[in-house]
């Protein structure tokens, strides 16, 4: 009988299952199967992959490059996403939120401003960061610096990470500032005006009323941004390829190029796995909480 | 036309504790008006819903014209009904929304719109076929949704509350068009309310339902005089029947310790609850019988006054002609008609026969 | 009271004291700087398109021409770029329209003890990074015949934005009463028939989002278009603009105008789309955050 009364949704929901189970659910199981082979892309062991049982991971988990990699990632999540993206992207929430409460439309061009940034394809935000960066001829250089009579400085040579942080934090702070103003315009303004009755000031109502308000969200916020952030090697590739060196190699971009400029999709696929259960277990996280939420 | 039964029904939600409609039996005429009354959470809009094919019971079996309809999709039944909420589409003009139901059925054009036109003018509708349900008001949307209903020409009306949103002077209004209007197609009727006046007006039988189960099914006029047990002495009828504690001694009943009432007939109980209508009960200052109430408060309704009297622990309401106005504080003897009283059980609830 | 009084009063509820012209100052300073971090790179992306000898710096064009956008055609046949991208994501937008709908119709009417188990699986896969899963898309590509072919863009990036795109019509459809369908159910529909001809025309806005979204998200995405496109004839713009980025310099001066003038081509339907839509869209993120 439950079935029966289902029926219908149940058929409703297979061809998003199939398309879910095809490139989500099967991808991930096989990326835990293949890392225990030996399958590459090209030459004998792409013909014939042999199972090799846990060597791929212990061949990773012994490259040194694997833990500045794991280094890397952790810098480059914290500084742009839980620093960058999140800092910024809550700060600019609450000063358009007060602005727009005075009515001041330099806040929507700000607001329109980020958006922009993030709608752009993450591709050009690369490809605008290059030219923003470039040593001889780049904005920042040729213009901002030396309009401060300041010398040139090799941003992406001298400072690689914090350059793909600065560049990754313009691209993605909208999301943050998005969800936040959100929350903002949730707070009935009677709350601010009773406050205001009781005698209140601008900081007694900011730290009693806004921050309670926005602190059930946070942690949603955060963790997401960090997923997304751990993800995320499009902005790296387009403006350092991981270099110098490996010094803005991330764990994505590791496993880009173990895949497709070594040709070791085994190896390749020991590090996706790894990078899912990291990403699992963010998740289960972010589940619990915001079930605890619901 | 269309005889609907219910045979033996039960359906339990898997949240819920209790059944939402227990072993329920019912048989409604052809043509004939039939409103399911009781509280909420009683289970009358679901034994709706399971006769419309919302809701799909557990055992049991809901018949129409004789043959069962378990198993059928809702759009196989042939059955119209009227939500509390009226489900009028929002993104369609109420013209629309009255030739949905037609246009699903591919009749041809000329037909269509002879209905249509048939049945908005039976309804007063013609002047607003073309605008949408939001820019009606809750009367006319409650129209639209009812003459959705009619163009079909189902074989069973199903209506859910369907004048529960309309304010208290427009549902009396309606009230009495609804009815007049299902004499005239002469279309099986099943209504679903919880108010009790609504089903006393429009029914021709009433189901009174409580905690999933069928109580009593009979008239108005049934439901009203003879009450088969407590709840639906107390829920039929307004101000409701006054109940009292009695204890049957030397052949007459003491009720509340102090209220000597006449014993309709011998009975083998010792203690019974005695349920008397307002209108049963005659008051008297004058009289020097023994002057067992004490008056509280008078409510003048106009057209009548519904005194308050006290009797010993208890509370006895009395319709008395609008010119009686008794003081609080005021001692009245009480004057009962032997064939008001009725009794029942006061452990199970059921009337004594 | 003279109607003047009454504005100033009006203005008092709506903005508590007057702003000091320290906090004025303050404020707009710090916007000022937040405009100009953020528009920067795109005031350098527009110039730099438009000018025949584009640089690396920001400056203005000396003669403004579209000698940038016309060699992209003729030199690096762009208009094959255009329609191939124009193909696949219309295409992945209607796929996802149509699983979308189903799924998130579905989802959002199912009575099962155990679907707040599905609905939170749902969530899961929506976290899941695709740089994780691009090895294994590109076996399962290869073995599948997928790779350069439209079909396998396609139903990749139909299932790309699957999760979250299911989880935000959920939240639409949660919001169309049920006794809507039911009223057509009675009426003689079947429930697909119901769907479409009730319930999505209530949930337009959520269709429309959704439509917006899916068309952007495969307009946009680069990765999977690098990993399964190596035929010329296959190209997508993002593709196309991948190539000119990655060949870029060499012994030869860099083509930044060029580079730029497929980068506004690139972009501007994107944020033309958007910011058409972006009260919808932005509410249908904020409620998707909130629904969490």
């Amino acid at each position: 009988m439950v079935v029966a009364r289902n029926s219908a949704y149940l058929i409703g929901l297979t061809p998003a299952a199939l398309l879910l189970s095809l490139f989500f659910v099967g991808p991930a199981l096989w990326a835990a199967y293949s890392s225990l082979t030996n399958l590459a892309l090209v030459g004998i062991d792409a013909a014939n992959p042999r199972f090799i049982g846990l060597d791929n991971y212990a061949r990773l988990f012994s490259d040194p490059d694997f833990w500045q990699v794991i280094r890397n990632s952790v810098t480059f999540v914290v500084g742009s996403a839980v620093i960058g993206q999140f800092g910024l992207g809550l700060g600019l929430a609450l000063l358009i939120d007060h602005a727009e409460r005075r009515r001041w439309w330099f806040a929507t061009v700000a607001y329109a401003a980020v958006l922009l940034a993030w709608v752009n394809p993450t591709l050009i935000a690369g490809f605008l960061w290059v030219a923003m960066y470039d040593f001889f001829f780049g904005s920042l250089n040729h213009v901002f610096l030396s309009a401060l009579g300041l010398p040139p400085v090799d941003w992406l040579g001298s400072f690689p990470m914090p350059a793909v942080i600065v560049a990754n934090v313009w691209r993605g702070t909208a999301f943050t500032m998005i969800i936040f103003l959100g929350a903002l315009k949730t707070i009935p303004p009677d709350i601010y005006e009773a406050a205001r009755i009781d005698g209140a000031g601008t900081w007694r109502r900011f730290w009693d009323h806004t921050i309670p308000s926005l602190r059930p969200i946070v942690a949603l916020t955060l963790l997401s941004i960090t997923m997304s952030t751990f993800g995320t090697f499009i902005v790296i590739q387009a403006l350092t390829n991981g270099g110098p060196g490996i010094a803005t190699e991330v764990i994505a971009l590791y496993a880009f190029d173990s895949a497709f400029k070594s040709f070791s999709i085994g190896y390749g696929s020991a590090i996706a796995a790894v990078m899912l259960a990291l990403n699992l277990v963010f998740a289960v996280v972010y589940l619990r909480w915001s079930r605890a939420r619901a | 036309m269309a005889r609907v039964e219910y045979e033996n029904v039960s359906k339990r939600f898997p949240t819920q504790d209790r059944a939402a409609i227990d072993d329920f039996t019912l048989d409604v005429a052809d043509g004939e008006l039939l409103v399911l009354l009781g509280p909420s959470g009683c289970g009358k809009t679901t034994a709706l819903r399971m006769l419309a094919g919302l809701e799909h019971p557990d055992s049991g079996d809901i018949r129409i014209d004789g043959k069962s309809v378990v198993g059928l999709e809702p759009k196989d039944r042939d059955v119209a009904l009227v939500f509390q909420s009226y489900a009028l589409y929002p993104h369609m003009s109420a013209k629309d929304n009255i030739r949905y139901p037609l246009r699903v059925k591919h009749m041809n054009e000329a037909e269509r719109e002879r209905r249509v036109g048939q049945v908005a003018e039976m309804l007063s509708l013609t002047a607003l076929l073309e605008r949408r349900p939001a820019r009606l008001s809750g009367g006319e949307q409650q129209r639209v949704a009812l003459a959705r209903a009619i163009v079909r020409q189902p074989r069973v009306f199903l209506m859910d509350e369907p004048l529960s949103n309309l304010d208290a002077k427009l549902r009396t209004h309606t009230r009495t068009e609804l009815k007049a209007l299902q004499r005239q197609l002469g279309t099986t009727t099943v209504f679903v309310t919880h108010d009790q006046a609504e089903a006393m007006t429009l029914a021709d039988r009433i189901a009174v339902m409580d905690r999933g189960r069928l109580l009593q099914l009979g008239t108005p006029d049934d439901l009203y005089l003879r009450p088969v047990n407590l709840f639906v002495a107390q829920f039929i009828g307004s101000p409701p029947m006054n109940i009292l504690a009695a204890e049957v001694r030397d052949g007459a009943l003491l009720a509340e310790g102090t209220w000597r009432l006449p014993l309709p007939r011998g009975i083998a109980a010792k203690s019974v609850s005695v349920g008397i209508r307002p209108e049963g009960i005659e008051l008297d200052e004058s009289s020097t019988d023994a002057q067992v109430g004490e008056v509280l408060v008078s409510e003048p309704l106009g057209s009548e006054t519904i005194v308050d009297v006290k009797v010993g622990g208890a509370l006895v309401k009395v319709r008395a002609a609008p010119q009686v106005r008794p003081d609080p504080g005021t001692r009245v003897h009480l004057r009962v008609d032997p064939s008001a009283i009725r009794l029942f059980d006061t452990a199970s609830g059921s009337a004594i026969a | 009271m003279t109607p003047r009084a009454e504005t100033t009063v009006a203005r008092t509820v709506a903005a508590p004291r007057g702003a000091s012209w320290l906090e004025t100052i303050a404020v707009h300073a710090v916007f000022a700087l937040v405009v100009v971090f953020f528009l920067a790179p795109f005031v350098w992306l527009f110039t730099a398109a438009f000018d025949g000898r584009a640089q690396a710096y920001i400056r203005l064009p000396e003669q403004p021409t579209v000698d940038n956008f016309a060699r992209i055609f003729t030199e690096h046949d762009f208009a094959r770029a255009l329609g191939n991208s124009v193909l696949v994501a219309g295409a992945t937008m209607l796929l996802d329209v149509v699983a979308v709908s189903l799924a998130g119709y579905s989802l959002s009417r199912l009575d099962l003890r155990f679907k707040s188990w599905i609905t939170y699986a749902v969530l899961l896969l929506q976290t899941m990074p695709l740089s994780a899963t691009m090895v294994p898309i590109y076996g399962l590509a290869q073995a599948l015949g997928l790779r350069n072919s439209y079909l396998g863009l396609i139903l990749i990036h139909a299932a790309i934005e699957l999760p979250f795109l299911i989880w935000l019509m959920k939240g639409f459809f949660d919001g169309v009463p049920r006794y809507l369908e039911e009223a057509a159910w009675l009426d003689g529909r079947s429930k697909l028939r119901a769907l479409i001809e009730i319930v999505l025309p209530v949930a337009r806005n959520g269709i429309g989002v959704v439509a917006g979204l899916s068309f952007l998200a495969a307009w946009s995405e680069v990765l999977m278009m690098i990993i399964l496109i190596d035929k010329q004839d296959l190209k997508t713009v993002p593709l196309a603009f991948y190539e000119v980025l990655r060949t870029r310099g060499g012994y030869t001066e860099v083509q930044y105008g060029l580079i730029a003038a497929m980068g506004v081509l690139y972009a501007v339907p994107v944020m033309a789309i958007f910011f058409a839509t972006r009260r919808m869209m932005v509410r249908g993120l904020i409620a998707t955050s909130r629904g969490l």
